[in-house]
């Protein structure tokens, strides 16, 4: 693994990038408006599932609007992220707070798309079932998790 | 005019609590985390009123609806960005008002595109009555994403000078 780390930090484009204050800024300016869109409408969508957001709106929807951007969102954040990984990737690699952040982010995407996948059922249900507000209030938590873990890499890791 | 900002903001940098949390392990991130959980809710839900309104997901509701729908939480978010702003900006007052970079977001670009923002929330309830939007809520919407998108350059333009 460490190989394939020492590998992408010699691509010569990641090199390029990571060593030029502009290209970097812009990459970071991705990463930022990538995960605006992915946390900003992920969250929204789930304060409405937990009865404290959008109560105008049916959930399907709300969610049929917001969903897409936030899978651009996720598009975005995936691509300048792994910029920034690649760059520097013998030191992400083994520091905790990455792994603890990439965790976050997986379990985050992974209750999503359960709120995703059972939205129309959720939707024709009387009221909201207890289960699926603590999937939502699950996937809001690990994605404000996420940002701290995501910024605590950036302390850890000196020249990002 | 420049010394005695120079002065307010030195002594903002030297409150106790904000020398702390310039020099605590850890704490700093939290800030950060203050602005940009902030910022996620606020651009998140910005943006997508705005995307409603140059055309994207006609069919699910109308763009007045979605903007009343979004309109709590939309500055909710900006509270919290602006409380860990104004934090961040006390960490390093003295350096922060004589960066170029930061001059032109919060003197110039993050002034035009708040207001932008609030004429466009506020058009957006006449604008949004039908699914199709006019042709003049489109470029609206376009131009708050443009806006936001300068405003967050020169943000990360800062530490470059």
């Amino acid at each position: 693994m460490l190989r394939l780390c020492e590998w992408l930090e010699q691509i010569p484009w990641i090199v390029a990038i990571t060593n030029s204050a502009v290209l970097i800024s812009l990459v970071w300016l991705v990463h930022y408006f990538g995960f605006f869109l992915l946390v900003g409408t992920t969250a929204v969508v789930d304060l409405r599932v937990l009865g404290a957001s959008a109560r105008n709106l049916k959930l399907a929807p709300l969610a049929g609007q917001l969903f897409p951007l936030a899978w651009i969102g996720l598009g975005l954040v995936i691509a300048s992220g792994f910029i920034m990984f690649a760059g520097q990737a013998t030191t992400f690699y083994p520091t905790a707070v990455f792994r603890i952040k990439m965790g976050m982010v997986l379990l985050a995407l992974l209750f999503g798309m359960i709120v995703q996948r059972n939205l129309p059922v959720w939707d024709r249900a009387p009221s909201v079932p207890a289960a699926a507000k603590w999937v939502a209030f699950a996937s809001l938590t690990l994605w404000i998790g996420a940002i701290l873990a995501g910024l605590e890499v950036a302390a850890f890791i000196p020249g990002i | 005019m420049h010394s005695w900002l120079v002065g307010i903001c030195d002594r903002l940098q030297n409150i106790r609590l904000v020398v702390w949390l310039v020099t605590a392990q850890y704490a700093y991130p939290f800030i950060q985390w203050t602005h940009l959980t902030g910022l996620s809710l606020w651009l998140g839900t910005t943006l997508a009123l705005d995307f409603r309104l140059v055309g994207a997901g006609k069919r699910f509701q109308t763009a007045a609806q979605l903007s009343d729908a979004l309109f709590t939480w939309n500055w909710v978010g900006l509270g919290i960005a602006v409380l860990g702003g104004i934090t961040l900006f006390a960490t390093a007052a003295v350096g922060y008002i004589d960066n170029p970079a930061f001059r032109i977001k919060l003197g110039v670009l993050l002034p035009m595109a708040l207001a932008w923002h609030i004429f466009v929330q506020r058009k957006s309830r006449t604008w949004g009555r039908t699914p199709e939007t006019p042709a003049v809520a489109k470029l609206a919407g376009l131009m708050e994403i443009v806006l936001w998108v300068s405003v967050a350059t020169a943000a990360v333009w800062i530490p470059n000078y």
